[in-house]
């Protein structure tokens, strides 16, 4: 498999999207929905009326919100990346510190990728965040890190680790999955997509480490979604 | 822990408890006018049988018609998503009809039917976006993959062939899905693909997964059970079910491949 994102794999995002021009496309579409609420706004105003004010005001608007579901969207996104890889690398220590009993090298293995996938994750939603003139995220989603702190503290063993880490990829698996119809980039669209894939990809394998059938849905849900 | 070997392009000999042929899309039933699946007699049953009840819900839209009677884009993404599923149906039918599937190791034979069936719940949801969209239900599985499968069959002579095979044909799933979400205009088209996309990788992770252990030998195959002895899984275990931290789309079907002429 290649990052579909990246310039040099076959057949990246929405065909023939490189890792440059997705962050480039994706700020331009941004920018343009700027441009085009802008250009709404100078039609009417030359054209004069009510109704015409009104209509750019409305197209204004509408441009703006589709706008913000994007960037709240990535905002939201890396906030769960973050918190994701911050949770992988404390569960890491401590195993590491022997504080989880004996670990074996397949849930070490898991660890390692999963925090690896988490933190690509995080750079690619930054990147979008950054190409879009917007801050890039460092610190986790304020409403999930309480809940998953406190879940952590009472980790004692691998199960209890592996539990918490299947929670964690639920919500992001499910987060993405909502996310997607509102999203108004496509190249948005793509990048929650290949995430949500990966994520659901590690619910699979968690639920098989845990004892449970590893695909216990017909249709995968939105239920647990961070909001 | 072994590469998996690509599913396609290998050598073996014909196997005789390869049936002839893939069920023929005419073996499938219609059901309440509108849902498809494969008669309950054509499917091996199978003690412990998974099963599920499915329903895709919240598919209301009004019914939208094409225009100038040419299906639109979303469409045409919508019946080339039914005929993978259909593809995917009539190639696990295939597969629990081998001794070594249906009477072999009992994760990998649940899986199979319970994959079957959920491949049949998403046929059915793919085939009613279509007709409220105003488009016409594709019936047939996908023509592409079809040749693909029979060519394959005759070198399906143990699991890790069968699991190889459908690694191979749920890579393309997926990463249709994944390449044609972006293409869709209509709301309820894109949540209905996140969510058959949600469960389509995560039997992609799964089959990978196992494929390596099938191909570790009888130490592997015995770790393929529920519950397994995570003790004693591979370090390879870990990640080999999940290979890039995002999935690609360079196997993906274009979305006309499947389209009703």
């Amino acid at each position: 498999m290649t990052d579909p994102t990246s310039s040099d794999s076959g057949n990246p995002l929405p065909r023939g999207t490189s890792r440059r021009s997705f962050f480039v496309t994706t700020g331009a579409g941004i920018g343009f929905l700027a441009l085009a609420s802008c250009s709404n706004d100078t039609k009417t105003t030359s054209s004069s009326g009510t109704t015409a004010g009104s209509t750019a005001a409305s197209a204004t608007t509408t441009a703006s919100t589709q706008k913000n579901v994007d960037v709240e969207t990535a905002q939201l996104a890396a906030g769960l990346e973050v918190l994701a890889v911050e949770t992988y690398r404390a569960a890491l220590d401590v195993a590491t510190a022997g504080k989880l009993g004996a670990v074996p090298p397949a849930v070490k293995e898991y660890v390692t990728t999963a925090m690896a996938h988490h933190r690509a994750a995080l750079d690619k939603w930054n990147g979008v965040l950054t190409g879009a003139g917007e801050t890039a995220v460092t610190e986790p989603d304020a409403t999930l890190k309480p809940i998953v702190d406190d879940a952590f503290s009472k980790v004692t063993d691998v199960n209890g680790a592996a539990a918490l880490a299947l929670m964690l990829e639920e919500i992001a698996a499910a987060t993405y999955q909502k996310a997607i119809p509102t999203l108004t980039s496509k190249d948005a669209v793509t990048l929650a997509g290949s995430i949500q894939v990966v994520d659901a990809q590690h619910v699979a394998v968690l639920l098989f480490v845990s004892g449970r059938y590893p695909v216990p849905e017909v249709f995968a849900k939105t239920d647990k979604a961070a909001a | 822990m072994r590469e998996l070997t690509p599913a396609l392009g290998q050598t073996a000999e014909h196997h005789r408890d390869v049936p002839a042929a893939l069920p023929d899309p005419g073996t499938l039933e219609r059901v309440d006018g509108e849902r498809w699946r494969v008669p309950r007699a054509a499917a091996p049953s199978r003690r412990g049988r998974f099963r599920q009840r499915w329903h895709w819900r919240g598919l209301a839209g009004a019914a939208r018609p094409t225009r100038s009677g040419r299906p639109t884009l979303d469409v045409q993404i919508l019946q080339t998503a039914t005929s993978l599923e259909l593809l995917a149906v009539a190639a696990y039918q295939a597969a629990l009809g081998l001794l070594f599937i249906a009477d072999g190791n009992a994760v990998v034979g649940q899986f199979a039917e319970t994959t079957m069936s959920q491949h049949n719940g998403h046929a059915d949801a793919f085939a009613a976006q279509t007709k409220s969209l105003g488009g016409k239900e594709q019936a047939r599985p996908n023509p592409k993959y079809v040749a693909v499968v029979e060519e394959t069959k005759p070198k399906l002579t143990g699991p890790a062939e069968v699991v190889n095979l459908a690694s191979t044909l749920k890579t393309v799933a997926t990463e249709t899905d994944l390449a044609n979400l972006a293409l869709l205009e209509d709301s309820d088209s894109k949540g209905l693909f996140a969510s058959v996309m949600g469960v389509e990788c995560q039997h992609l992770a799964t089959l990978r997964a196992v494929g390596a252990l099938l191909a570790a030998g009888d130490a592997g195959t015995a770790l393929i059970a529920i519950p397994t002895n995570v003790a004693k899984l591979p370090k390879a275990a870990g990640s080999v079910a999940f290979p890039a931290p995002f999935e690609s789309t360079t196997m993906a079907s274009p979305p006309e491949e499947g389209a009703v002429k």
